[in-house]
């Protein structure tokens, strides 16, 4: 797994890539998460158009991520949510906790 | 085509290895006849299967490791899994899509498992669990 963070309308957009399998990448994740954090952010959107595939400590990743977030007082959009993925949100019915948009462009919009 | 072996791999109860195992069934994986959406089912599938067998299989204990083999017949692909725990029964684990355990972080490695592969089967042997995973050949 790959991360690589940017900071676009004040919104701190995260890019997801590669296999998102647990191990490491839980703890990879949580670092960067806190530190966007801690540097003030409040507004996220994880870009996961670039993961080719996630396992479910993939999906403990995100909500994860999500849980941290909001008890910080910040709100997660998830942008370029892949097939692969939304099918596993279905599988899991975690469809109905992610607030997905289509493009990074839709999810940052709908914070303006 | 009777079920013959094609691979195996050992690691140790640790998920830094799910890398590896990923890897080694890439390359086992290159010439089979499937798709690239069964060949990212399979994956996760294994992945999942894996890590269960660290984890709730072995608990992660560094001295007890997971076995994976990996057979082929003319009809389906057949992984199976094998921890050296005392044998954990994978059903007793909560319905992670009820409401309360929505936000639980973990317990959905066999509920993905179970959309994912055609076939599973769990045996518990004398010293740990075996999972085996099969994925039927499309026609055509």
């Amino acid at each position: 797994m790959k991360l690589k963070s940017r900071v676009t309308d004040g919104v701190l957009v995260l890019e997801v890539k590669g296999k998102v399998m647990g191990g490491p990448d839980a703890a990879a994740f949580q670092d960067v998460v806190k530190s966007e954090i801690g540097n003030g952010h409040k507004q996220f959107v994880f870009d996961l158009g670039g993961v080719d595939w996630m396992n479910s400590s993939g999906l403990g990743i995100l909500i994860g991520g999500l849980t941290t977030i909001k008890n910080a007082g910040g709100q997660l959009k998830l942008a370029n949510v892949t097939e692969k993925i939304q099918s596993l949100f279905m599988i899991t019915k975690l469809v109905t906790i992610f607030d997905s948009h289509k493009t990074v462009e839709d999810a940052l919009k709908a914070y303006q | 085509m009777p079920l013959r072996k094609i691979g195996e791999l050992t690691v140790p109860s640790d998920p830094a290895y799910l890398e590896k195992v990923d890897q080694y069934s890439d390359r086992l994986f290159k010439k089979l006849p499937l798709g690239k959406n069964d060949l990212d089912d399979i994956a996760i599938a294994i992945s999942e299967a894996v890590n269960n067998a660290m984890v709730h299989g072995n608990g992660l204990d560094a001295d007890r490791n997971v076995h994976i083999s990996y057979y082929l017949s003319a009809r389906y692909l057949r992984i199976a899994v094998r921890d050296e725990g005392e044998g954990f029964i994978p059903d007793n684990v909560p319905d992670p899509t009820e409401s309360e355990n929505l936000l639980k972080v973990s317990g959905r490695g066999l509920l993905i498992i179970r959309h994912l592969m055609d076939r599973i089967e769990c045996t518990i042997l004398k010293n740990g669990m075996k999972m085996t995973l099969d994925k039927f050949f499309t026609e055509g």
